[in-house]
């Protein structure tokens, strides 16, 4: 067995961190499951929404303390913090519940449906795991599969936060809404973030994948972290596609090498970690005796050179665009979790449209800029145009305090830029930048690579509630009135496609996003499978078992999520430029 | 001294920040709240999303909120009456209610003191 180095003398707290899909799951379930069988006795403890931890050892967990029996030393407790947060609502709503007028409730409900919520919510679970307490005591290690973000250590840190809240009682600090109310004391929420932040008790370790966009946002984090006292913080970057895979593939080399690329021009800052690497692996991650082979190099398996496309027969995005150009005009936003390729496909979709002689206005956040300036001027009926979410995020918080935070003192301002380092902050910035666009889609094409989430667009609406009175007394009038909401809530105007990738988890998360935004009257118009291997022509036999896991997810995209899909193959090369973008969008069926 | 209790809308936070658009009086109100309370005021705030039980339980706010529904928030009263609603009182106003006097700079124009609840 090669030997690891984030599991050299481990703490007795284990962190792992990164964005979905990445494996950060299935790699704390084999960390679990490798300490046990050292003779360790430890508890996994999981938030992943996919809740696979049940699902790898074959029982049901759920929100206690579960024996493994299948694993001597092994017990494991999964914690959904999205029944955490919607226990928190009940707790708040439910005394209130037909005493307030309907409305009123439904609106308290909104204010507590954010991603703070959930994320405080979650965090509360944690805290009793992390101070000694008898529930804890019989384990050596506690392997968490998810960390705290940044943003709720600092609240829990800043003194400002908790003068106002816990002790009095009173809301001052937004984020921490989910904490008042709750008995806990504030010395257990400080223990807890003390022991996060002693190296001799805890480790962080970061999950990515080979992938540039994936090592720049655990740069972020790593810095984030770091910067508040996380020192101990270990790299292991998962799914490397194995060396002995590129003789036999075109497109295993282009991934071969593209990967050996990112992992070559890794930050000063990253190279600095203690590093592991673990290979792709051919099966799926379930199962004792996958997992247990997860940390080990890949086994070749059969040289079964049969050169067949295993390609399946799944719509393109040039079908879908095709549905979409008959509008003539219209708002077409993409939506998904960082990394899936929303930026990309965008300009896909414009492209597409724009060959079809529509006039498209593209308006992107593509940090890189190159995706942009690659297709100015490369059709007359094409614009591009593009906002850096950072930028606009910078000017936003840096009005606020000007303007608003000039009359705080020390501690108060301090809380403010705190709240305005909260996740909405950067959305609700970065949405105000692209609404300026939004007005075209009347008489054009406007093609978005971003959308608020149904939480942000009910809040926003909220506060626009006067909007809905107009629209009520409009009734029956044929006065043209439209609300930017309405705007957003009609099929015919807006068109939402909702970006995910052929595997488990960010399929999931797919699937809450559109829960999300069915929640504001917004159904998304279609799902994006990007970067499948089932859609591509693939020989290397890893990748074709890759590629034959992926069939489970695109069913249920197809079967169960979608009204309308396509399917984009993974590429060989980065689709630079407009001839590759309609190539990626025409390859498949 | 008189008490006095605001009842502000959902709010997810008092100075508003996570809102989709910050308001202005929102945060100089906050800042104004601190400076009554330093000065001895008894004041108290009550947040929609996080109290709710704080509005059902006076028939007061219940009624009001039945009547006008949230939007008409905030509400706020002095001594268990109605002294003000659908804005945030001044700093002037503040400092009639409480009788602390109000010894910062003059606003510059017109009617109300340090905070824009008239402009």
């Amino acid at each position: 067995m090669v030997k690891l180095k984030f599991l050299d003398q481990p703490p007795r707290f284990l962190f792992f961190t990164g964005k979905g899909g990445v494996g950060k799951t299935s790699v704390a379930c084999a960390t679990a499951i490798q300490l046990a069988d050292a003779g360790r006795r430890v508890l996994l403890v999981s938030t992943d929404p996919a809740s696979n931890v049940g699902q790898v050892f074959g029982i049901t967990i759920g929100n206690q303390i579960t024996v493994i029996a299948a694993v001597p030393n092994l017990a494991a407790l999964e914690i959904d913090p999205q029944a955490a947060a919607k226990a928190y609502r009940d707790r708040i709503v439910g005394p209130v519940r037909g005493v307030l007028p309907e409305s009123v409730v439904k609106s308290i409900e909104e204010q507590l449906s954010g991603a703070c919520t959930t994320e405080i919510a979650a965090f509360d679970e944690f805290t009793s795991l992390l101070i000694d307490s008898a529930l804890t005591a019989g384990y050596e290690h506690i392997v968490f599969d998810t960390a705290p973000t940044g943003h709720t250590i600092r609240l829990l840190q800043l003194p400002g936060a908790w003068s106002g809240f816990l002790e009095e009682g009173k809301g001052d600090a937004s984020c921490l809404g989910p904490l008042a109310g709750l008995e806990k004391q504030r010395s257990q929420y400080k223990a807890a973030v003390d022991a996060l932040a002693d190296p001799k008790r805890s480790r962080l370790i970061l999950v990515a994948r080979a992938q540039q966009a994936t090592l720049r946002e655990v740069a972020r984090t790593h810095e984030e972290l770091a910067a508040i006292g996380l020192s101990q913080q270990y790299l292991v970057i998962n799914g490397i596609l194995p060396q002995a895979e590129v003789a036999k593939d075109v497109l295993a080399t282009a991934i071969f090498e593209r990967e050996q690329n990112a992992m070559a021009s890794l930050s000063a800052l990253l190279k600095s970690l203690p590093l592991d690497c673990i290979e792709l692996k051919p099966f799926n991650l379930v199962g004792l005796d996958a997992l247990r082979k997860l940390f080990t190099p890949a086994v070749s398996i059969n040289t079964d050179s049969d050169a067949t496309s295993l390609a399946i027969e799944v719509p393109s995005l040039s079908k879908l665009v095709d549905s979409i150009a008959k509008d003539g005009h219209g708002l077409v936003m993409l939506m998904g979790k960082g990394g899936v390729g929303k930026t990309t496909l965008a300009a896909a979709v414009a492209v597409e449209l724009a060959l079809r002689g529509l006039p498209v206005h593209l308006t992107t956040s593509d940090p890189a800029a190159h995706l942009s300036e690659t297709l100015n001027s490369a059709l007359e009926n094409l614009t591009v145009s593009r906002i850096d979410p950072h930028a606009e995020t910078e000017r936003y918080r840096a009005s606020i305090l000007a303007s608003k935070g000039a009359q705080l003192d020390a501690q108060g301002r301090a809380l403010l830029e705190e709240d305005l380092r909260s996740p909405c902050t950067e959305e609700i910035a970065v949405f105000q930048a692209f609404s300026r666009v939004i007005r075209e889609a009347g008489k054009k094409f406007v093609v978005m690579d971003t959308a608020p989430t149904g939480h942000t667009l009910l809040l926003l609406d909220a506060t626009g509630a006067y909007h809905r009175e107009v629209s009520r007394q409009m009734v029956g009038s044929d006065v043209h009135f439209l609300t930017p909401m309405m705007q957003l809530q009609d099929p015919k105007q807006t068109k939402v496609l909702l970006v995910t990738l052929a595997e488990t988890t960010p399929v999931l998360e797919a699937a809450n996003l559109q829960a999300d935004l069915r929640r504001a009257g917004i159904e998304p118009w279609a799902w994006v499978i990007n970067n499948s291997v089932a859609a591509a022509t693939v020989h290397s036999p890893l990748l074709r078992q890759r590629a034959a896991n992926e069939l489970h997810e695109i069913e249920t995209v197809a079967n169960r999520h979608a009204h309308h899909y396509a399917v984009v193959p993974l590429l060989k090369d980065e689709p630079v430029g407009m001839e590759r973008l309609h190539e990626m969008a025409t390859s498949n069926y | 001294m008189s008490r006095i209790q605001v009842f502000d809308p959902a709010l997810c936070c008092s100075t508003g920040v996570c809102g989709v658009d910050v308001d202005q009086q929102l945060v100089g109100f906050s800042a104004d709240v601190d400076w009554a309370k330093q000065n001895g005021a008894n004041i108290e705030r009550f947040n929609l999303a996080q109290q709710p039980m704080d509005f059902a339980e006076n028939n007061l706010v219940k009624a009001f909120l039945e009547r006008s529904g949230e939007e008409a928030l905030p509400l706020i009263l002095v001594d268990g009456e109605i002294a003000l609603a659908g804005r945030y009182p001044s700093r002037v106003e503040l400092s009639r209610w409480t009788g602390i006097a109000l010894v910062e700079e003059k606003p510059k124009s017109g009617c109300c003191g340090g905070n824009s609840s008239c402009s």
